[in-house]
């Protein structure tokens, strides 16, 4: 009954945003990232080739993925083995269009 | 930075202020597939509540402070995406939501523009396929500049987590 006096002893009447590590964050899908030295050339065009989104590409020394593509599918997980993982972030929002474009130096820029 | 600038950046910040603690927000499907309308829907659920952060969603525009854009702004609805813009007041923000709205998914042909920064200028982008409703709240909350935005600084790039 007197629920509220919890509530003004603690002087906080709503929780802010993540109030406590949010449980479900880890379901969801989230972008790949890559381990850039187990990368090479010929498994970029393979990853290209097996994203529906058209998300990921190579340029030159760099895979570009571009995250504003990316649906989080999976398909370059199962292409990478372990060369991809998902990454875990899923709160990519942002002012800058071109901060969603992510250059990997393919083999680690060596 | 010229005179005009520096009034202009305080006029945001203004807006922004007054953002902060009360803002309703107009949705607006430009043909999508529904899914990032049932995300967007469950932000108003028990769970993520966004009502506690204060916003709101409101049917009529002109009621609205943001905009919140999912699809690939098909042709068809064109029209309607800009008399929505054109009714919600100023200052307002606009938010697109989702992979079709940011572009990439559909390329730009005669049935659809590709990505909603074509037709109308857009402040914020929330991508994911469909945007999780927690990425939606943080996409909000970075769009009213109560949170920094996060994805500057990734890299996905996993290099320092293996081992030497």
């Amino acid at each position: 009954m007197f629920w509220f006096l919890r509530g003004i002893r603690r002087g906080v009447v709503t929780t802010r945003y993540p109030s406590r590590a949010e449980p479900a964050a880890a379901q969801l899908p989230t972008p790949p990232a890559f381990r850039a030295e187990r990368l090479s050339v010929e498994l970029v065009e393979r990853l290209a080739a097996a994203c529906p989104a058209g998300a990921l590409r190579r340029d030159g020394p760099d895979l570009v993925l571009d995250l504003a593509g990316c649906t989080a599918c999976g398909r370059c997980r199962d292409v990478g083995g372990e060369a991809v993982a998902a990454s875990g972030e899923f709160e990519l929002a942002t002012r800058e269009r071109a901060a969603l474009v992510k250059r990997i130096p393919i083999g680690g820029g060596r | 930075m010229t005179e005009e600038q520096r009034l202009a950046a305080r006029l945001q910040e203004r807006a922004l202020a007054l953002f902060r603690r009360s803002l309703h927000i107009r949705t607006f499907d430009s043909g999508s597939c529904a899914v990032c309308e049932s995300e967007i829907r469950l932000l108003s659920s028990p769970y993520y509540d966004l009502h506690r952060l204060g916003f709101f969603f409101t049917p009529a525009p002109r009621h609205a402070d943001l905009l919140l854009v999912s699809g690939p702004a098909v042709r068809a609805a064109e029209p309607a995406l800009l008399k929505t813009l054109e009714a919600i007041p100023e200052p307002r923000i606009v938010v697109a939501v989702g992979a079709c709205a940011l572009g990439t998914i559909f390329t730009e042909d005669e049935l659809v523009h590709g990505s909603v920064d074509a037709v109308i200028p857009v402040d914020v982008y929330i991508p994911g396929c469909p945007p999780s409703p927690l990425a939606l709240l943080h996409g909000l909350l970075v769009a009213v500049g109560r949170l920094e935005e996060k994805v500057q600084s990734l890299r996905f790039d996993l290099r320092e987590e293996l081992p030497a």
